[in-house]
């Protein structure tokens, strides 16, 4: 059993600050216990993502991501690593091949716009 | 457009005051008497305002107070898991999966999925399924093609079967950090996306998941409703809602018991193990505050769900909410 301590030991482990070793070993047999294929599928699958990168953002997200602002599509600049929704006029950041979709992360990407104008007059 | 027992704001400060006062375990005899007082805790509250814990905040101070919170627990959260549960939130999880009974070809979202356990099991499950169907398919003599024979000796499957789908959508990005190291550590790669996103504004177009699962997340969430409808959009039609949280022990004994263990010992196993006491009080006082299982059941209604159910599981500690969308 985890997790429970007596008025004792709790003190005396609040002394020694020493985290109880049984939380990871559930969480190994746990993993154990999940498949018995899972160790092979783990090592295999090590083995690829070390070759390929592992930061980099997966194009399948594109079909499924919208704006949250305006529901409309996004597009993926690479040379900047962010999802761009041209209409609004901001970017949205992609780090460690996670997008950050909340609107306060986004960028603002006005000066782009304001460039593009004086080529027009 | 939650409702409240109407009660004096006083009350709630006052039960809050006794509450911390609970912490020193000399002082149980006020256990009853701050029992009491926060199990009517659930006061009214001014326009734009809501609850963290037992205290009144602003609602955008809860967004912030809540994300620093899990930026806070992320690296030991799974860990906290095992030992405040006692494990049991495995068996909670696995509950969970078992009523999805998801197919092979199953898109699912996860919100508030963070360290990515739903999705985890969501493969597995998915993949099992698939084994089952064929050997199935061997036992009844059915001839295989040879693209299912030759997926079966695979040892690696390029993608998941059927083209199943899971994305994981946490608002927090240290939460989903954490998540995806635990993926390529146990050797989850295909299949699976990680998105920050905001349940009350999903990032994703309308209708395309099959099914929409949050489990110990929504009540984190500022605007509960919004969050539902946001549910409802993002699903197709026939799509399934599934939340997993907290909710009131039925049984007044066993709630005793509950209450005592919630908030002498989660707080303190907080301390110890993830050295952050005031995230762990919060969570505690957070479970108080979610409406109980029936109220639940109304806003799922109001959302538009239809056929809306829970099952309350470990006596009502935690229970599970389903809704279809029709």
């Amino acid at each position: 059993m985890r997790g429970w301590y007596g008025s004792r030991t709790l003190a005396s482990v609040l002394l020694c600050r020493q985290p109880p070793p049984s939380g990871a070993g559930a969480a190994a047999a746990a993993a154990h216990r999940r498949s018995p294929g899972a160790a092979a599928r783990r090592h295999a699958s090590d083995r690829q993502t070390g070759q390929g990168q592992p930061q980099a953002f997966d194009p399948a997200l594109l079909e499924l991501l919208v704006c949250p602002l305006s529901k409309k599509p996004l597009r993926y600049e690479a040379s900047t690593n962010e999802l761009i929704n041209k209409e609004l006029g901001i970017a949205y950041p992609v780090i460690d091949g996670i997008p950050n979709m909340i609107p306060q992360a986004a960028r603002m990407i006005d000066r782009k716009a304001q460039d593009e104008e004086p080529k027009q007059t | 457009s939650a409702k409240f027992t109407p009660l004096p704001k006083m009350a709630a400060s006052i039960g809050a005051v006794v509450c911390r006062a609970l912490h020193s375990r000399r002082h149980g005899k006020f256990l009853s008497i701050g029992r009491g007082l926060f199990s009517g805790a659930r006061c009214l509250v001014a326009e734009g305002e809501t609850h963290f814990g037992f205290q009144t905040v602003s609602e955008t101070e809860k967004g912030e107070k809540v994300y620093h919170v899990f930026e806070s627990v992320a690296k030991k959260y799974d860990i906290m898991n095992d030992s405040m549960s006692l494990g049991i939130h495995r068996l909670w999880k696995d509950i969970l999966l078992h009523q999805m009974n998801p197919y092979p070809g199953t898109q699912l979202l996860d919100v508030a999925g963070g360290t990515g356990d739903i999705a985890f099991r969501f493969i597995n499950y998915v993949r099992s399924q698939w084994e089952h169907q064929i050997r199935q398919k061997l036992k009844s003599h059915q001839n295989l093609s040879w693209q299912e024979i030759s997926k079966s000796y695979q040892e690696e499957e390029l993608k998941l079967p059927g083209g199943s789908q899971v994305v994981v959508c946490d608002i927090n990005k240290e939460m989903l950090k954490v998540g995806k190291q635990k993926a390529q550590h146990l050797g989850y790669s295909e299949g699976l996306s990680w998105v920050v996103g905001n349940a009350e504004e999903l990032p994703f177009n309308d209708s395309k998941f099959d099914v929409y699962t949050i489990a110990f997340g929504i009540r984190n969430v500022t605007h509960i409703d919004q969050a539902l409808q946001e549910a409802y959009r993002v699903l197709k039609p026939g799509g399934r809602f599934l939340c997993l949280e907290f909710s009131q022990v039925n049984n007044p004994l066993f709630s005793r018991l509950y209450d005592l263990y919630s908030f002498q010992v989660i707080p303190v196993l907080g301390e110890i193990i993830a050295g952050d006491w005031k995230s762990y009080q919060y969570l505690v006082e957070s479970i108080r505050h979610f409406p109980a299982q029936e109220e639940f059941k109304a806003m799922i209604e109001d959302a538009g769900f239809l056929k809306v159910e829970y099952r309350n599981l470990t006596s009502g500690i935690v229970a599970i909410h389903s809704g279809f969308k029709l």
